[in-house]
C-alpha cells in the first residue's frame, strides 16, 4: 500500500511537471542589452513626444508591419518615420537574433509589435488593420 | 516503480530524439520549424513599448 501511494504521488508529480513545462509561456527577452539596442531605445524615448504629436496630426500612422508610415505631406514626418523605423528594426532584429527565431520569427515579431502598437494607439490616430485597410482608431 | 520511471524517461527521450534512417553516406537535410509562442512575444513587445512611452515622460 505504501509503495502504491509512493508510485501514485510520483506519477502525479511527474505528469504535472511535464504538463506545466509544456504549457509554460515562452519568453523572448532582450537577453543582452547591446550598445546598439540601448541606443535605439534611448532614441525612441527621446523621439516619443514628437512621434505622438505627428500621429495626432494624422501625418504618421502605425502600419501592420510593426513600423510607422508617413500618412501626410510633411518633411518632419518623413524624417521622424525613417529614424523611428531604423531604431525599431534594430530592436526587432535583436529579439530575433538573441532568441534564435529565424526569418519566420522576424515576421512574427513584426506582427506582434504591430498588434501592440494598434492597441496602444490613441483615438483618432491612423492604424493599419491586418487586412491592409487604414482606419482612424 | 523502476518500470514507471523507465516509461517516463523513454517518453521524454523520444520527444527529444531525431532518428534518421537511410543511407549514411547521403546527407539528410532537416528543416527545423521554430514555433514562436505569440503570448511570450506579446509580453515582450508590451514591456518594450511601455518602457519607451514611460521613459519619455
Amino acid at each position: 500500500m505504501n509503495r502504491f501511494k509512493r508510485t501514485l504521488v510520483l506519477t502525479v508529480f511527474l505528469t504535472f511537471g511535464f504538463l506545466s513545462a509544456a504549457c509554460a509561456v515562452q519568453s523572448y527577452d532582450l537577453k543582452e542589452m547591446t550598445p546598439a539596442v540601448q541606443q535605439a531605445l534611448e532614441n525612441r524615448k527621446a523621439r516619443f513626444a514628437e512621434l505622438e504629436h505627428l500621429k495626432r496630426e494624422g501625418l504618421i500612422g502605425e502600419a501592420d508591419t510593426g513600423f510607422v508610415e508617413v500618412r501626410g505631406d510633411s518633411a518632419e514626418a518623413v524624417s521622424v518615420t525613417a529614424a523611428e523605423n531604423q531604431d525599431r528594426k534594430i530592436i526587432y532584429e535583436a529579439i530575433v537574433e538573441q532568441n534564435a527565431l529565424g526569418p519566420a520569427g522576424y515576421a512574427e515579431v513584426q506582427k506582434v509589435f504591430a498588434e501592440v502598437q494598434r492597441g496602444k494607439a490613441l483615438p483618432g490616430e491612423s492604424i493599419q488593420l491586418p487586412s491592409g485597410e487604414w482606419v482612424k482608431k | 516503480m523502476r518500470k514507471l520511471l523507465f516509461v517516463y524517461l523513454a517518453f521524454f527521450a523520444a520527444g527529444c530524439t531525431v532518428k534518421a534512417v537511410g543511407d549514411p553516406n547521403r546527407p539528410i537535410t532537416i528543416n527545423a520549424n521554430i514555433v514562436v509562442d505569440v503570448r511570450g512575444l506579446k509580453k515582450t513587445a508590451v514591456g518594450i513599448e511601455d518602457m519607451v512611452s514611460q521613459g519619455a515622460r
